[in-house]
């Protein structure tokens, strides 16, 4: 019964997240105006027929911003969560496998990373390392697959302790192959999950690090560094801070739902 | 018959903390070909212990261990899986849970594919064809141990170490399971240590019986001696309690 | 003989259902005072849940049928009069032997708690009694450990005796002793018994193990698939089965032997 609702659930927040996905993949389509095309014709516009979300400052068309905002904020957030989620499972897979020395300098580390408030450490790194959105995402990913290789390291820690690995090993399995064929696949499941629920958080990463000015580089089109840029005039023209903060705010929410509803689906 | 695993002086301990437990104290076993050896103790006498050693999942901390005169004391479960295969208390947990029951059955093999030796030992455990392509989760508890006996002889392994292989089973499963280690025994196929906490249960398929109490073997000899003329007071207990509950 | 007993517990027709899945089909069964009924059956027998559904466990929903304990049908009581049948007119002990107590407070703290939220005075003297019966030997030494410093044994003599302090008239016991060891067992349950004779208590004792039946109990019913296949005096099953069942079940059970 529960599994049920839960799998509905599932199911509804996936479309959302795809139409969301493919609503900023195919933003030429979707918005007719040059996203970066500055009009003084048309400075701080209201929403109308021709800016669906009124304009900026510079007369651009938020709109078309807010969808072309998505395509960079979206495609640096699932970037940056694969390549923790493959780096993070890599790491604690090894660790929790092989223990011993191995295990103890990769997870000091790990507990280094965690000392400092994640954003805190991603401000100092995206800082010293300059703006740009590549700054930005190393920023984050230096303290993201910490959370991964805890989670692999937990589950390979327990799934090695089953009676299957033993009997893999019995078989005469090498280290490389148990690790592959057996522990892979039965810890996919959680971690993906927690990268499910990693996308909400890292998105606010990115989007604040663009606020600060320690992300994307203007006149690049990122959500974050739109609501920084829209601030200023935020009196005279509301919308142009108002609908990319509603876009971050319904994408996380989406993205967070899902990650939820697929963790309690998975417990259910 | 020719002693085919042989146990020698064998210690373990446990550390946990600051306390350090005995839990094998100077084992000596020895089992010969086509003999099923009983293993027979409570909780903490250290007879699962004595398997997983013998089985070189742990290392022992002194002793020997020979497999035909061959000492391989030390050996990873890697080397050891060349001549002996475990049946665990557990036998669901001892497949992959994402793999299907062939794919595991063959990964036994160290190689080998042949498909016609499996489907045969599939119909010898009595099994269906069809259960091969499920998933351990898929099957119930006698049919994963039957299972796990179809791996254990695909592999080739000469000798098979059942840890408490039906406790976790009913009454009538364990029944079945224990035909099908009866009939491999009568065709001579079976050289097997067999470890449980039912005294009932090994004397009905056991050659000899080790009894073992605290980390040490307190009574050993062929099955009608030891259970018709205990000689320990623990055996003696065992065989007490045994003796209340048995039926007709 | 039987016939002529006061019947404690009548259950008549029950059919029990866990959230999706019926597990008990119309079930009938008598219990008279002072004996001890064994319900044997394996796995997903419905064994356990006949005895959930006695205790009004909310896991469990009554479909059809009723169950009467003495002149109370506990099947239409409100949870808070089931609530205080239980533990003082019906004692529950459960297989997990930690799992009746907190594992980090002293035995006598539950121990008083137990008396106090059943309305009554905690009565060391009583507690002493008990734990003598049940070959509790230093009772003040036990009663200030903790329950995670004992072993399996020693807590499920424990539980038992934290049943029999209220003296209830019932006993319900669920798969009491397959957590521990066959030599444990057996003592555990002589002590029972013996607890069992000075308050004359009535027991249903739950259980796969056909030879601990056999041991204890004056009558066995045999349960398979949410059905009581045969219910008869523990000698006569065990003799001369009338079930084709019951028969598997009895020659499937491991014989002592001497190859």
């Amino acid at each position: 019964m529960k599994k049920k609702k839960l799998k509905a659930k599932i199911i509804i927040l996936s479309v959302l997240a795809l139409l969301l996905l493919l609503m900023t993949c195919f933003a030429g389509l979707v918005a007719k105006n040059d996203p970066n095309a500055t009009s003084a014709a048309a400075i701080r516009t209201a929403p109308c027929a021709d800016y669906p979300f009124g304009t900026d400052n510079l007369g651009r068309c938020v709109f078309s911003r807010v969808l072309y905002g998505g395509r960079t904020t979206i495609t640096a957030t699932f970037f940056l969560v694969a390549v923790s989620f493959a780096a993070g499972t890599l790491i604690g897979m090894i660790c929790g496998y092989h223990g011993g020395i191995i295990d103890g300098i990769l997870m000091r580390i790990a507990d280094i990373m965690l000392a400092f408030p994640q954003m805190v450490v991603a401000i100092a790194v995206a800082g010293i390392l300059g703006g740009g959105m590549k700054g930005a995402m190393i920023a984050l990913g230096i303290t993201m697959w910490v959370s991964f290789a805890r989670l692999a390291r937990s589950h390979t820690f327990s799934l090695k302790k089953e009676a299957f690995i033993k009997a893999a090993l019995i078989a005469g399995k090498g280290d490389i192959y148990i690790i592959i064929v057996h522990i892979l696949p039965n810890l996919l499941a959680p971690v993906l999950t927690n990268a499910l629920t990693q996308i909400g958080t890292t998105m606010i990463g990115l989007s604040g690090l663009s606020f600060l000015g320690l992300g994307v580089v203007p006149p690049t089109a990122e959500w974050g560094s739109m609501i920084s840029e829209g601030r200023a005039y935020i009196q005279i023209a509301p919308w142009a801070v108002l609908y990319p903060a509603l876009a971050t705010l319904i994408t996380i929410i989406i993205f967070n739902c899902l990650g939820d509803a697929v963790m309690d689906y998975r417990e259910a | 018959m020719d002693i085919i695993l042989e146990g020698k002086k064998l210690n373990k301990s446990f550390k946990t903390g600051e306390k350090k437990t005995q839990v094998l104290c100077d084992v000596d076993f020895f089992l010969k070909e086509g003999e099923v050896l009983g293993i027979v103790g409570e909780s903490g006498s250290g007879k699962s212990t004595l398997l997983r050693v013998a089985s070189g999942l742990e290392k022992p901390d002194s002793g020997e261990l020979l497999y035909k005169g061959r000492d391989y004391t030390g050996s990873s479960p890697r080397q050891t899986g060349e001549f002996l295969q475990i049946l665990f208390q557990d036998a669901e947990s001892s497949f992959d849970p994402r793999m299907t029951m062939e794919r595991s059955i063959m990964e036994a093999g160290r190689g080998k594919k042949d498909k016609e030796e499996l489907l045969k030992l599939v119909k010898m455990a009595g099994l269906d064809e069809e259960l091969l392509k499920r998933k351990p989760g898929k099957l119930s508890g006698g049919q994963c141990q039957r299972m796990a006996i179809v791996r254990a002889f695909y592999s080739g392994a000469e000798i098979l170490l059942c840890d408490e292989m039906t406790s976790a089973l009913d009454v009538s499963t364990q029944a079945q399971v224990m035909q099908i280690m009866q009939r491999l025994k009568k065709e001579g196929k079976l050289s097997a240590v067999f470890v449980s906490h039912d005294i009932a249960l090994v004397s009905e398929i056991c050659d000899r019986i080790m009894v073992m109490k605290d980390g040490r073997c307190v009574e050993e000899g062929e099955t009608p001696e030891v259970i018709g003329s205990p000689k320990d007071d623990h055996t003696k207990e065992l065989i007490e309690s045994a003796r209340k509950q048995s039926i007709g | 003989m039987v016939a002529d007993k006061e019947k404690i517990l009548k259950i008549s027709g029950l059919s029990a259902a866990y959230e999706d899945a019926n597990v008990i089909n119309s079930v009938s069964l008598d219990v008279y005072k002072g004996e001890v009924l064994c319900i044997v059956g394996e796995s997903g027998s419905g064994k356990s849940t006949l005895i959930k559904a006695i205790c009004a466990d909310n896991s469990v929903s009554v479909e059809e049928g009723s169950i009467t304990y003495k002149d109370k049908v506990v099947t239409d009581l409100k949870a808070r009069e089931v609530q205080k049948l239980l533990g003082c007119e019906i004692g529950l002990i459960q297989q997990n032997p930690w799992g009746a107590f907190n594992p980090i407070r002293r035995i006598d703290v539950q121990f008083k708690e137990t008396f106090r939220s059943h309305g009554k005075f905690f009565h060391a003297e009583r507690i002493k009694e008990i734990f003598e019966v049940l070959g509790l030997k230093d009772p003040d030494k036990i009663l200030k450990m903790r329950p995670y410093e004992l072993s399996g044994g020693m807590s499920q003599r424990i539980a038992i005796a934290a049943a029999f302090v209220l003296n209830p008239k019932l006993l319900l016991c669920d798969e009491i002793t397959s957590a521990l060891d066959v030599t444990i067992a057996m003592q555990v349950m002589q002590q029972l018994m013996e607890l069992k004779k000075q308050q004359e208590t009535t027991i249903i004792m739950v259980t796969h193990n056909l030879g601990l039946a056999k041991c204890i109990a004056d009558r066995i019913a045999i349960m398979y698939e949410g059905k009581i296949v045969e219910c008869a005096e523990a000698s006569d099953i065990l003799k001369d089965p009338q079930d084709e069942y019951t028969k598997r079940l009895i020659s499937d059970v491991p014989r002592l032997r001497a190859i």
